[in-house]
């Protein structure tokens, strides 16, 4: 077969404005997710029994809908339920920050809980309260212990703003979309997709690998 | 006294006995942990508690600093008793320095990193004067060469020397040692012992858990022997290691292979 490669060349400026859009939702649902995340983790741990029995139900929920299903929910159900009417990318950022949070959550309450106990016990015999005992004794080494699985959550983070083409939301799959019906030139212009979501995820993750390498023994009591 | 590990109490109002443990019972469901433990630590005196495994050494040096909680039972220190506030609890430890079997120094601060975090987080030192007090105790332990390493780049010995160190930032009236050679190198365990040996030289009140009976013997001024949560003898070395009065201690001392 004859590649059309023009059909890509013609309309770089707008398939990289679209990776703009990706990568500004990546990086919103990235900070929302490790925030709220962490905020869950700690509620489930160390909140009372009804705000953990809460933050279970909704980490299991949350595990067992599809990102998707979130989304058009978010997009299509909210504004009726609720009055609440949000625009696409606002949709998207809320819907797929909800959904990775809980993945955020069990990530960091599992780094948490491999502290072990007797880094507690060194800090409770020196006088410490529990407050500054989970602040400078165990969260610093969880969050070495967690990179490897932070590394993951950043590649789903970027990976999960393809599917809020569904809502219309301009970036980089919703654009391609859009100049592959124009050219029927699908194979040159999906494969340049399917390149350069890999362009940008691959070096986050490798990058993140290298860096647990190098500060392992930093979480590593 | 320019050159000792501790500034010794200015100890004219403080009590002689320092910590007081009262029929100190503990269980786990329905296994009895400690049966009943009467004992007195003295201002100045190194107490070592021998006895085999599982008969409730590490659980009542635990339920000395209340990083245990007792089922009945009392402890006291300098003539409080233990509370269940956890803000006096707090007080009561800073004032224990604890040394543990696994070291655990944290792994995420170099060797000074360890020994500044009590003295800024709970005793409120500036940065400045935690570094002072830091540098001063690792050279104490022999370790000023080591400032900046982490744990993961110390041997075993220099970790738990380290961790002395960290502990006695905090100015302790009492050290508690919990099997602190146990998890080292035979070549390593004379480095701490030397360091514990000259700790006890300066007056330091000490209760080690341990089964280096020659330190015992050499540095302890009372030996309490354990077996299955109750004390079954207790007593000067000479008396325990020489001439034991009860057969229990006897049997602990010939499985170790002990002969005087
Ligand atoms: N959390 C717990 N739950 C149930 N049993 C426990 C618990 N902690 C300790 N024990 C039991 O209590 C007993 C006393 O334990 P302890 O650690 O005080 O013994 P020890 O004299 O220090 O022994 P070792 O020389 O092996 O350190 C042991 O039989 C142990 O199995
Ligand atoms: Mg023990």
């Amino acid at each position: 077969m004859e590649l059309n490669l023009s059909a890509v060349l013609d309309s770089w400026r707008f398939l990289l404005s679209g990776l703009g859009v990706t990568l500004l939702l990546a990086a919103g649902v990235t900070v929302l997710s490790l925030f709220s995340g962490t905020l869950l983790a700690l509620g489930r741990l160390y909140g009372p029994r009804w705000l953990s029995a809460v933050i279970v139900f909704y980490i299991d929920s949350m595990r067992a809908i599809p990102v998707l299903v979130v989304l058009v929910w978010v997009y299509f159900a909210l504004p009726i339920a609720t009055g609440l009417n949000l625009p696409p990318f606002w949709s998207a950022l809320l819907s797929l920050s909800a959904h990775l949070a809980a993945y955020v959550a069990e990530v960091v309450r599992a780094g948490i809980q491999s502290v072990r106990p007797g880094q507690v016990r060194a800090g409770m015999a020196l006088g410490m309260t529990r407050a500054q005992i989970l602040r400078k004794i165990v969260l610093p080494q969880a969050v070495v212990r967690m990179l490897p699985a932070f590394g993951s959550l950043l590649s789903l983070a970027v990976k999960d703003t393809a599917i809020a083409t569904v809502i219309a939301v301009p970036e980089l799959m919703r654009r391609a979309d859009a100049v592959a019906g124009q050219t029927y030139a699908p194979v040159e212009v999906f494969t340049t997709v399917m390149i350069l979501y890999f362009i940008v995820i691959f070096p986050l993750t490798r990058g993140i690998d290298m860096i647990y390498r190098r500060i392992s023994f930093l979480g590593r009591s | 006294m320019t050159d000792t590990l501790v500034k010794l109490p200015q100890g004219f109002a403080l009590p002689e006995v320092v910590i007081e443990y009262r029929d100190v019972r503990k269980q786990y469901g329905e296994f009895v942990a400690l049966a009943g433990v009467n004992l007195e630590v003295r201002r100045g005196q190194v107490v070592c508690l021998i006895g085999p495994s599982g008969s409730g050494k590490s659980t009542l040096l635990r339920c000395t600093n209340g990083l245990e909680t007792m089922t009945s039972g009392e402890v006291y220190f300098d003539g409080m008793p233990l509370s269940k506030d956890p803000r006096k609890t707090r007080l009561i430890r800073q004032r224990m320095g604890m040394v543990f079997q696994n070291f655990e120094l944290f792994p995420h601060k170099t060797a000074l990193g360890n020994i500044m975090m009590g003295p800024m987080t709970v005793l409120g030192l500036s940065e400045e004067q935690a570094r002072t007090r830091a540098e001063a105790l690792l050279a104490k332990v022999g370790l000023s060469d080591k400032a900046g390493n982490y744990p993961a780049n110390l041997s075993g010995g220099q970790q738990q020397r380290v961790a002395i160190a960290r502990a006695l930032a905090m100015e302790p009236e009492v050290m508690l040692f919990d099997e602190p050679t146990s998890a080292l190198d035979p070549e390593t365990i004379g480095e701490v012992l030397n360091v514990m040996k000259r700790l006890a030289d300066d007056g330091m009140t000490m209760v080690v858990v341990t089964h280096e009976m020659t330190f015992a013997r050499r540095v302890a001024d009372h030996v309490v022997v354990f077996a299955n949560g109750q004390i079954v003898e207790q007593g000067p070395p000479e008396q325990i290691f020489d001439a034991p009065k009860t057969t229990r201690t006897r049997d602990f001392l010939s499985h170790l292979g002990w002969d005087g």
